[in-house]
């Protein structure tokens, strides 16, 4: 059985989320500790308990202290498991968060899998469904992953209510992966999602991001969707040849629309600072499938805490595989050993 | 909850991790939760919020609503539905014309609680206080803390509080707060709190002091008995009998009862006490119940009497069997009614007071021989308690000598101090077992004032050795006078009996005079046969025993000084 601190580095639920699905795809037993010890509500919260018990499911496994608040937990996998998923977690989690849990399992699995999930889509817990799809799916398409996804109706936080779904191929031909440079520019594009909101909301945000960005009428939409309940997201693309970047920020109650609109820009304006193909959420989640699959190399920002908590996880499952060096360009190269490699 | 569990669930209790499925109780809010449209998630509703706590997680919700508030209940269910999909929200009507009518909420809610199929040894229960009327959260408190909603309160508001957690991860940092709004979890059981704990504990153990006067016992047993005092002081205006030898610290007691009372706010009349052997007969009445003027010769003018002036107060009846028939009577009324006739009067009094009897007698031997009501004791013996007499506190005389020492040097302005050999020679004699210390503490207050009083006058406030000689000395004789010539047979007369007799009966009218009661004395005389229980009858048999001599227990005792 693996033993692992909870409480180090970010110390947040991506510990849990990497270090489950390495569980589950290595059959190591995992006890993880000192669950988020060091915020003042320690524990799981239910955010953290729908994508751990999300997970142990798909692997068929056991679990301890799955219980809100619990500072500690195991696993114990069997294997992971094809099939129908349905997983309805209201509006206290994030769907795209479960399904970055559950993925990396059912890649694993004899056959291909379909995960229906209800409940929060587009909320500030994690980058929504846009970026897996857009940015995400297409690297993993590089490595010779083949997953789907799509959006049956937009849940913001609170009401939720939101639907998607995604289908899973098993992951047969491993190939390492090669993404040191952008490429061509290909376009940009800015969407302001809303729903049971003032149209100037939308307006004003569209106006925000084309006057800071000194982006075109065409290349920022506004559209009105149906959800539960009210909801405002911003979502931002920049494509080039080899990699897409997408950049989301969230309206919420007594926060400008200007204020949403900044919070898009500074991260698109902090993308185009430097030459990196790989934005920091996108750095994140590839990790574990390079270090599960082929390997390779991309390179990046500065790594964030996430990814370098992340990369200890990973080691402490599959021995130290991941390399961070510092370009002294303001980027950095991972470097990942694979699998087989 | 085991008691293991018990013991360390300070913490846990308000972040306990258990599987255990949670199940909340609450109000529909009208107003709070009321909104149609799509901008009711732009507002705190508590009874959505109470579903939308990262740290709660509610597997089922009792919302309880009026009938005429259906159509909002569907659409809260409908919306906890899709912010908890795991909550299963159960509908119950609760009916009342006006949310505002203290009696009738409290009706319809104790009426729900009284029919709820609880099952607290597989669910814990939240009671959520934040909907309804103040009315409601009141009795909603009510009902908890009285247990009949077996439940830990839970109270939400709105806004987030932003700490600097929020800023840290992007998991958290959100404004997720501010519809879901903020809950708290409280306790009623207020042991779980360790610093309100070890707040009543202070408390208590001052209460413990109040009642011993600041003295320390090292006795366990009356250390137990002061403690369990100290609880049914603070808990209940019943009667208390007090029982226990002359000089235990009866009168001291009830005093000190009433001072813990008053310094915790129990009791705002005075207190107010009468020995009822001082008073006989008619003064017996009228210094109890008073008396109208003219009432009888010599009433020249109204008298309160006792029993009004310890109105909200405490009233300490000590030698209570020494009280007339009538006068029992008339206590037991006043008790029991809080309503009494002053004598001569014929409009009855009200008086709401808390009795403390005290008695050196057997009382249920005074009910036998019919000197004393048996429903009068019956009313007064709930809380008994028997003061121990100084020889069965053996360890406690030395504090106790500090103590009388300090009081005579209040009581004179003089301070006297004892010498170490004096103090050993004191204590030894004290603390052996041929003390007998026969009226207890009166015995040592006496003891002490005098050997103080000789230092004093003599000494220059010192107490030797020789003065301690000379104490004890004069308490040995004190409880083993000289025996007198009379063998106790002097009893009988002219009557003459074979020797063999006279031995038998001289050592029985010992073993008598030595007793207070029939009963004591035929235990103490019948010791060894009525172990093996063919005789169940020890006062019968010594009774019958007597009879052969033509002697009753009364003649036997009757001279005893």
């Amino acid at each position: 059985m693996l033993i692992i601190d909870g409480s180090q580095g970010e110390g947040g639920g991506q510990i849990l989320r990497t270090a489950l699905a390495l569980s589950a795809i290595t059959g190591t037993t995992v006890k993880i500790e000192n669950i988020r010890a060091r915020r003042p509500k320690p524990g799981l919260q239910r955010q953290h308990l729908v994508a751990v018990q999300a997970a142990a499911r798909v692997c068929n496994g056991q679990l301890e202290g799955d219980a809100l608040n619990s500072r500690e937990i195991t696993l114990t996998p069997q294997s992971p498991v094809s099939g129908d998923w349905h997983f309805d977690i209201g509006s206290a989690g994030s769907t795209s968060l479960v399904l970055q849990t559950v993925l990396p399992i059912l890649l694993h699995a004899p056959g291909p899998s379909t995960v229906h999930l209800a409940g929060g889509t587009h909320n500030s817990l994690a980058p929504p469904l846009e970026f897996l799809t857009d940015s995400f799916f297409p690297v993993l398409y590089c490595i010779g992953i083949s997953v789907t996804a799509e959006l049956q109706r937009h849940g913001f936080y609170p009401a939720g209510g939101g639907a998607m779904s995604a289908s899973i191929q098993p992951w047969q031909a491993r190939v390492p992966l090669d993404l040191m440079e952008r490429g061509k520019s290909i376009g940009r594009h800015a969407q302001v999602l809303i729903s049971h909101l003032p149209a100037h909301v939308a307006s004003r945000e569209a106006q925000a991001v084309k006057h800071a960005l000194h982006w075109s009428h065409a290349e920022v939409d506004e559209t009105e969707v149906k959800a539960a309940g009210p909801g405002n997201c911003l979502i931002a693309k920049l494509r080039f040849a080899q990699v897409a970047a997408v950049f989301t920020a969230f309206g919420e109650l007594r926060k400008s629309a200007e204020k949403v609109a900044q919070e898009c820009v500074s991260q698109v304006t902090g993308y185009l600072d430097h030459d990196a193909p790989v934005c920091e959420h996108l750095a994140d989640q590839l990790l574990l499938p390079l270090a599960l699959g082929a390997g390779g190399r991309f390179r990046t920002g500065k790594p964030s805490d996430h990814t370098i908590t992340n990369a200890t996880i990973i080691g402490l499952f599959l021995g130290d595989r991941i390399v961070l060096a510092d370009n002294g360009d303001r980027t950095w190269t991972v470097t990942v050993r694979g699998g087989t490699a | 909850m085991t008691p293991a569990s018990q013991a360390t669930s300070h913490r846990s209790a308000a972040k306990r991790s258990t599987r255990r499925p949670l199940v909340a109780i609450g109000l529909l809010g009208p107003t709070l939760d009321a909104g149609r449209d799509e901008k009711r998630w732009n507002r705190w509703r508590p009874t959505v919020g109470l579903h939308m706590q990262d740290d709660l997680a509610i597997s089922r919700f009792e919302m309880l609503h009026q009938r005429r508030f259906d159509r909002l209940a569907d659409g809260i269910a409908a919306d906890i539905a899709k912010v908890s999909p795991d909550t299963q929200v159960t509908s119950r009507h609760i009916e009342f014309t006006d949310p505002w009518d203290f009696e009738e909420v409290y009706g319809a809610l104790w009426g729900f609680a009284r029919k709820y199929a609880w099952n607290p040894e597989a669910e814990d229960y939240l009671v959520h206080i934040t909907t309804g009327t103040h009315v409601a959260q009141i009795c909603l408190f009510l009902l908890t803390e009285s247990r009949h909603l077996p439940a830990r309160l839970v109270q939400t508001q709105p806004g987030a509080k932003r700490g600097p957690e929020d800023l840290r991860s992007p998991e958290d940092a959100s404004g997720r707060g501010s519809v879901a709004g903020t809950h708290a979890i409280i306790d009623l059981d207020l042991s779980k709190y360790d610093q309100l704990a070890s707040r009543f504990a202070e408390e208590r153990r001052a209460g413990v002091s109040v009642l011993t006067a600041g003295i320390p016992t090292r006795n366990p047993v009356f250390a137990a008995l002061i403690s369990r005092i100290e609880q049914v002081a603070a808990a209940t205006r019943a009667p208390i009998l007090l029982g226990g030898p002359t000089g235990a610290g009866k009168t001291v007691l009830a005093r000190r009862i009433y001072e813990l009372k008053k310094s915790r706010n129990l009791v705002e009349g005075p207190f107010v006490e009468l020995n009822c052997a001082t008073v006989r007969g008619d003064a017996a009445g009228s210094a109890l119940f008073g008396h109208r003027k003219g009432a009888f010769t010599g009433a020249t003018a109204d008298r309160p009497g006792l029993l009004r002036r310890a109105d909200d107060g405490v009233l300490f009846l000590d030698e209570i069997g020494e009280l007339g028939h009538d006068e029992q009577a008339m206590l037991l009324r006043a008790i029991e009614d809080k309503v009494f006739l002053p004598v001569g009067a014929d409009v009855p009094v009200l008086s709401d007071f808390q009795l403390i009897a005290g008695s050196n007698r057997d009382l249920r031997e005074a009910v036998r021989a019919g000197r004393f009501r048996e429903d009068l004791l019956a009313r007064i013996d709930l809380w008994t308690f028997r003061l121990p007499g100084l020889a069965e506190r053996r360890e406690d005389i030395e504090p106790n000598l500090d103590f009388e020492l300090e009081r005579f040097a209040k009581d004179s302005g003089k301070r006297v101090t004892m010498n170490s050999e004096a103090r050993a020679d004191f204590l030894a004699f004290a603390t052996a077992p041929a003390a007998a210390w026969q009226a207890n503490f009166r015995d040592l207050g006496a003891a002490v004032t005098r050997m103080a009083t000789l230092a004093v006058a003599n000494q220059a406030g010192r107490i030797d050795a020789a003065l301690v000689r000379e104490e004890t000395g004069r308490l040995h004789r004190q409880w083993h006078p000289p025996a007198p010539d009379d063998d106790g047979l002097a009893i009988l007369g002219q009557r003459q009996l074979d020797r063999f007799d006279q031995v038998q009966l001289a050592d029985v009218v010992r073993v008598c005079r030595r007793s207070r009661t029939l009963s004591e004395a035929g235990r103490i005389l019948f010791a060894v046969s009525r172990q093996e229980r063919k005789h169940a009858n020890d006062a019968d048999r010594l009774q019958k025993y007597l009879a052969r001599f033509d002697l009753t227990w009364d003649q036997v005792v009757g001279d005893q000084p």
